[in-house]
Parts: structure tokens; C-alpha cells; sequence
């Protein structure tokens, strides 16, 4: 095997593997990337066992032919080379030998008959879609998944076509939860939700902000998801098992509710939470007429409060949240205000933007 | 290590003996061994009365009776030692939080940062000591210095109701006179090949090359060689920092029947959860080591759904898991340990698909148990198999075990 290609193609096929590639695994060669020259170009693959993806680029291919090289090694190599081309040559015993320039790299390489082979999901489905609309329903929800890993079924997105070409995403961790529902027309045929794992969901929104524009499709086999733009192609596990039954706990509407200034109440939280016990981020949030108060309390530290002036004519209340859980949400929207509705200081506080019911934050309390 | 450090080592003298010369005047001054069965059995303790006739504790019940025809044998009273033991621990904790159990009347402190509270290292262990004597009425010997190996050696060669430190920098002085069998590890075996060898002390074995040691002793020789040197780098290890807890004890018989062993299991599975409760960690997963009278030693474990520190809980984790073991052989000890330790969350998030609720029954049972325990002792409430489990009558076969050096 022989190629020439531009450093900066093979650079951004080896960015595209960076965050699938295991570090520390059992089987050595999940570490590497394979890759394939062919009259078509060059592929470089990057599979984790579950998730894997083909990135195709153009080359001078004088020989065609596989060698798999470490991923880590080969990217720092090729962000560093002194020339904007690299020649790659395979060597007897799977070495490779890297030239560009004045440089030189003789490098050992694995099989590639032993790299693992991607499922083929010539079933699936594809269906066109928007990458922005995929990549905003991703950014509102993803920060809600539980990294619990004994909490499998919540360590993924649940995603749910919905009637009039909608799809909703709901993440939770069982102590918040997000729901978006976006226009994504297609038939994705599928029974029901699918949980899309959090690796694969993360790798998913690096593709799409390469190029949020770019024509896409996503499609569903068996028990994996197929994700293709041009030149890129990714097929990942999904989560087994039934998804919590997430619309018992989303509330009616809530009996106190206000508006409030989004990037206000962001920086009262961020400010207060300062002195907040370190794990629990523990605020308390206050309501008095035409005022919201929150405060925080760190018997090693002292203790914070700011007032925010808001429209508001219901008896008082305090309830305990966790800042951050806050925050994540007030981070993830656009809008300018904010509606917050509260029950007592057991019910979830819902968030969401004002007369919007496609977007849904609900944040469980703290008893504080 | 950069900083030097303050170990102490805190060793009961003649434990159980001595809780029983304590508990009954008339064995003051006298002979006294506790063990069991007078031809079956093996001795659990010997007082310091009985040891110059060459009694020595874990030999077999018949030859100490041979030895010493005069000693008065008694039989033991686990709950009596538990409890001792839990008061002498108490008091531990008043000095530092850094204590490592070794077993019911053992513990390594470190005690590197009590010092500007409580005095130089040799303070603290005079008062703790002196705490001891007038709280629980027993005597305790201390090693002090700057590794646990070093403290270790101390407290042994301070006993009885004695203390001895080590002062940084004389470590070498220190063990280099003393015979290499001091070293953990070196037994009958090792012994006379190291004395064909022409080593008989610890210096002698200091002046060794550890790559003359590895060709000529073994692989372990080079560990040997570092301890001679008075490098033992082993951190105190408190169970708030442990990866398990446990808790395990030697039957005074070998037991072959299931029923006889669940009382046991019970207690130490009590046992755990209240240091886990104590250490505010939960554990995941339950582990059950039974260890036949032939030595074989086999666990078993188990991870339950959600981390628990509820000693029922863990009881009957540990019990399946003894359910399901065929037993063939006599069995001379068992072990609960308490593994893949979680922290509590401080608190309380409340979930969305949980019920909403206070603590659980479970949890406010617990509270109150650990509360009457702190004030009353670990014997004031029990489960009724523990309490015919604790007397000291007939039904008594479960005890405590006292382990060999670590």
C-alpha cells in the first residue's frame, strides 16, 4: 500500500477518531485506526466495538492496501509534519513509513486482518435531515444523561418519532429531566423510542458541528443507529431496555409561575452557588411578592443571597435545587425570558421558554 | 514519603485475658486461659501468668493443658471482647481519625496531624493508654515511630502495659540488633535458610545487597531488605478511605452445619454496617470468605441492586451466598466484607421516578440503633439469634478470632 494525501485531510480523519478510539483496552488493536486505500481514496476507520466510523478522503493512491497504526501516535505525527503532503507506505511486518518533507517515520503497525469489522446495516432506513435542528435537540438534552453506569437504560437519549413529523428527545438522569420536540420529517420506522447511547450521542454532535448545514441522514437497524454525511459514515450500539415511562412525571401546570430574565437568573445562580456545598450545589430559591430570592448556605464558608425583581402574587414559598441543574438548562436556551413554575418544596420546578410546550426542563428539588 | 510521619500502634495485652481477669477478681494474678473445648479446642488467649509455662495463644487446647495443669480455662465471651473493643476504639478516635483496625485489640493510628492538638506522638499514646486504663480498665502497650512496620515491632517490645518509641532517624538502630524473624513474612520456612545464610539479625540481613537476597532467598527478599532499612512507605489506612470492611472470626470448633454458622455471618454482617453507617459509605457489593478447617480459603460475592449499609441487608446477601455453597468440609472461620464502597450524597436530591419520602424506615431504624449502641453498647439491642449466639453457655460456638501478623 501506497498513498500521497494532503496532511489536513488525513488530519481531520484522525480528529474524527480521536474520541473513539479506546486508550486503555483489552483488545490493543481498538487503540488504532485502520486504514484503507483504494482507487476510490483513503478510509480511516476508528471502531470502539460499539460505535465506529468510516471517514472518506481524496488521495494519490499508488498501490492500494491496509495498515492499521496507532491513532494517537499518527495524529500528533501528522499535526507536526514540516510539509503540507505526506506519502504513506506499508512495510513488511506492518510497518508503516511516513514521508513528508525532509521527515521520515518508520512506524509498527498491527494486522489489519485482526481489526474488528463494522456491522453492515444495509437495512436501515435513512432518512434525510436537518443537522441543526438534530444538533440543537442534542445540545438541550444531552447534559441531563446520567452518568450513573449503574443506571444503564439512563446513560442515553431516548429518541421518539413522533405523529406530524416530529421527533421528541428526553434525557434524564432521575433527578431532571429534558424534553425537546423538533420538526424531523422522514419515516425513521421505527416501533416506539430508541435510547441513543451518550459516547455515541457526543461523537454524533462533533460530526454535525463540523457542518451543521451539510445534507445528512440518519437511519435505524436492528439495534443500531446509521449516521451518513458525504465522505462520513458512522454506525453505533443503541441501549437495550424500556426507557422510564417519562410523561408520569412530567406536572401539570404548576401553581406559582413567573417569568423571569434568562441571563439574569443565570448569573444570580452562578454568583450564589459560589458558596454552595461543593457536591450538592444546594440553592435555595425563595418567593415572595413581586420578588425571588436565592441564597446559599456552606458552614465552612458563610453564606450568599441575591434578589431578583419579578412579577409575582402568590403566597411564599422556598424550595432547594441544585444550582447546576439549573444552570445547564438557563445555559441551553436562547430565549431572552424564562418561565419558572413551582408546586411546593417537594414538586419538580418546570422550566421553559415562555408559551413555548416544545421545550421542557423539569429539575426535582433538594430537601434543604 | 516526604514529611516524616507519627504512626502509632496500639496492641491490647492478653486481650481476652485480661477482659476476663477484669470481669471476675478471683482470676486476678492467676493462671488464666481462655479456649474451649479442653481436648478439641485451640487457646484463644493466655494470660500473662500462664506464658512462662510456654502457653501461647492458638496452640491446641490439649498441650496447653499439658503445659500449664494449673491454669483455669475459661470459656470466651465474644459480646464482653466486642464490646471492650468498641469502647478502646472510641478512644482512639479522640486522637485522630486516621485508624487503621487490624483486629478487635489492635490498630495502627497515624497520628502525623493530632500533634499540634495533643503533644509530640509519645503524648498522645501515654494519654490514650492512660484513657484506656481508666475507661475500660485494661492495659495496652504502644509502639511509636515513622513507619507502621517500625511502630509495630515497638509495641511488642514494650509489652506488657508498655510504650516505646522509636525517634525519627534511629530506625535502623533500632530493629538492626533484633533477629530477622521480626520481619513480616519470615517464618519457619524462611528462618533456618536465612540463618544457613549467616543471617540471624535484621542488620545482618541490612548489609545484603537486595539483588544478592533475590538470587539467594527468593523474590519476597528484596521486600525483607526494605523493611530492614525501616522503609515502609504503607499508608494508615482508615475504613473511611478503605476499599472493604470487613469483619471475620475463627469458630472455636470446626463446624460443619450451615445453621451453626449463620449466627456468625450475622453478627459480623451487623458488625460491618455499623463502621460502614459510622464512615458514612455504603457498599455495593457483599463478599463471604469461609476458610476450612484444612485452610482452603473460598469466597464468594455478590453486588446487590443498591448500596446498602444495613447490617440485615448484607446479612442476607451473605446468607444466599452461603445458601448456595455446598459445604463438604469443617469449616474454621468466616468473613463478611463490605466492598465497592460508595459515599452517601449529602443531600438529599430528590428523584423524579422514586416516590417521594423521609428516610427510609430502614434508615431511621438504624439511627436509633447506632444511638443506643453509642450510649449503651453493640450488646444493648441485638437480633434474638445473636443474643443465644453471644452468652457464654453451651450454645456459644461463635469467636472472635485473633489474627496472626499482618
Amino acid at each position: 500500500m501506497e498513498f500521497r494525501i494532503a496532511a489536513d485531510e488525513l488530519k481531520k480523519a484522525l480528529h474524527r477518531a480521536q474520541g473513539i478510539v479506546e486508550r486503555k483496552s483489552t483488545m490493543p488493536i481498538l487503540s488504532n485506526v485502520l486504514v484503507s486505500a483504494t482507487k476510490a481514496g483513503v478510509s480511516v476507520t476508528a471502531f470502539d466495538l460499539d460505535i465506529g466510523i468510516v471517514s472518506e478522503h481524496p488521495a494519490e493512491v499508488m498501490k492500494p492496501g491496509q495498515v492499521t497504526l496507532s491513532a494517537k501516535y499518527l495524529f500528533d505525527i501528522v499535526q507536526s509534519l514540516p510539509e503540507a503532503q505526506l506519502t504513506v507506505k506499508k512495510l513488511p511486518n506492518n510497518y508503516a513509513e511516513i514521508t513528508s518533507g525532509s521527515a521520515h517515520y518508520k512506524i509498527v503497525g498491527m494486522a489489519p486482518e485482526e481489526y474488528p469489522k463494522l456491522p453492515k446495516e444495509e437495512s436501515a432506513t435513512l432518512v434525510k435531515l436537518s443537522g441543526a435542528t438534530l444538533l440543537e435537540m442534542i445540545k438541550k438534552t444531552s447534559f441531563a444523561i446520567s452518568t450513573d453506569e449503574t443506571r444503564y437504560i439512563l446513560n442515553g437519549v431516548f429518541f421518539e418519532p413522533r405523529e406530524g413529523g416530529k421527533v421528541r428527545m428526553v434525557a434524564t438522569d432521575g433527578h431532571r429531566l429534558c424534553l425537546i420536540e423538533r420538526e424531523l420529517p422522514g419515516d425513521f420506522k421505527l416501533k416506539g423510542g430508541i435510547v441513543i447511547p451518550r459516547k455515541g450521542l457526543f461523537e454524533l454532535k462533533r460530526l454535525l458541528e463540523e457542518a451543521p448545514e451539510a445534507e445528512m441522514s440518519l437511519g435505524f437497524a436492528e439495534n443500531s443507529a446509521l449516521f451518513k454525511k458525504p465522505g462520513l459514515s458512522m454506525v453505533m450500539r443503541l441501549i437495550d431496555g424500556q426507557f422510564p415511562e417519562y410523561q408520569k412525571v412530567i406536572p401539570k401546570q404548576g401553581e406559582r409561575r413567573l417569568l423571569i430574565p434568562r441571563a439574569r437568573l443565570f448569573d444570580a445562580l452562578k454568583r450564589i452557588s459560589l458558596l454552595s456545598a461543593e457536591k450538592s450545589h444546594a440553592v435555595k430559591v425563595s418567593l415572595a411578592e413581586n420578588q425571588l430570592r436565592i441564597t446559599a448556605q456552606n458552614p465552612d464558608l458563610g453564606e450568599a443571597k441575591d434578589d431578583l425583581d419579578v412579577a409575582y402574587r402568590g403566597g411564599p414559598l422556598t424550595v432547594g435545587f441544585n444550582a447546576r441543574y439549573l444552570l445547564d438548562v438557563l445555559g441551553a436556551v436562547e430565549a431572552d425570558e424564562i418561565a419558572l413554575e413551582l408546586g411546593d418544596e417537594h414538586s419538580p420546578g418546570v422550566l421553559h421558554g415562555p408559551g413555548d410546550g416544545t421545550y421542557t426542563a423539569i429539575v426535582m428539588p433538594m430537601r434543604v | 514519603m516526604t514529611s516524616p510521619r507519627a504512626i502509632v500502634h496500639v496492641d491490647m495485652d492478653a486481650f481476652y485475658a485480661s477482659v476476663e481477669q477484669r470481669d471476675a477478681p478471683e482470676l486476678r494474678g492467676q493462671p488464666v486461659i481462655v479456649g474451649g473445648h479442653p481436648t478439641r479446642g485451640v487457646v484463644l488467649a493466655a494470660s500473662y501468668e500462664v506464658r512462662p509455662f510456654g502457653v501461647r495463644s492458638a496452640m491446641p487446647m490439649s498441650q496447653a493443658v499439658r503445659l500449664a495443669p494449673r491454669a483455669i480455662v475459661v470459656p470466651p465471651r465474644p459480646r464482653a471482647y466486642a464490646e471492650a473493643s468498641e469502647q478502646v476504639f472510641e478512644i482512639f478516635e479522640r486522637y485522630t481519625p486516621q485508624v487503621e483496625p487490624l483486629s478487635l485489640d489492635e490498630a495502627f493510628l497515624d497520628v502525623t496531624a493530632s500533634r499540634s492538638l495533643f503533644g509530640p506522638p509519645a503524648a498522645i499514646a501515654t494519654a490514650l493508654r492512660a484513657d484506656i486504663a481508666r475507661e475500660v480498665k485494661l492495659n495496652a502497650s504502644a509502639g511509636i515511630a515513622e513507619t507502621k512496620f517500625v511502630a509495630k515491632v515497638a509495641s511488642d517490645f514494650a509489652k506488657p502495659n508498655g510504650q516505646h518509641e522509636v525517634p525519627p532517624g534511629t530506625a535502623k538502630a533500632f530493629l538492626h540488633p533484633l533477629s530477622v524473624s521480626r520481619l513480616w513474612g519470615i517464618g519457619a520456612k524462611t528462618l533456618p535458610r536465612l540463618e544457613g545464610l549467616g543471617i540471624r539479625t535484621v542488620g545482618d540481613l541490612a548489609a545484603k545487597s537486595p539483588e544478592w537476597l533475590e538470587l539467594n532467598v527468593g523474590s519476597g527478599a528484596a521486600h525483607w531488605w526494605a523493611l530492614a532499612q525501616g522503609h515502609d512507605e504503607r499508608p494508615v489506612i482508615s475504613d473511611r478511605e478503605a476499599k472493604s470492611i470487613g469483619a471475620q472470626d475463627t469458630f472455636e470448633e470446626d463446624v460443619l452445619d450451615k445453621a451453626s454458622l449463620k449466627p456468625q455471618i450475622h453478627g459480623q454482617a451487623v458488625r460491618v454496617a455499623r463502621r460502614l453507617r459510622k464512615s458514612g459509605l455504603k457498599a455495593r457489593c457483599v463478599q463471604l470468605s469461609i476458610k476450612y478447617a484444612d485452610f482452603t480459603l473460598i469466597t464468594r460475592r455478590k453486588t446487590m441492586p443498591t448500596p446498602s449499609d444495613d447490617g440485615q441487608t448484607l446479612y442476607r446477601v451473605a446468607e444466599a451466598l452461603l445458601e448456595a455453597l455446598p459445604l463438604e468440609r469443617r469449616v474454621r472461620l468466616t468473613g463478611v466484607s463490605a466492598q465497592e464502597l460508595v459515599s452517601e450524597v449529602p443531600a438529599a436530591q430528590l428523584g423524579l421516578f422514586e416516590a417521594p419520602a423521609g428516610p427510609s424506615r430502614t434508615t431511621r431504624l438504624n439511627e436509633a440503633l447506632d444511638r443506643i449502641t453509642s450510649k449503651y453498647g453493640s450488646t444493648a439491642v441485638a437480633t434474638a439469634d445473636l443474643t443465644e449466639a453471644g452468652t457464654a453457655d453451651e450454645g456459644d460456638r461463635a469467636m472472635f478470632h485473633k489474627p496472626k501478623r499482618p
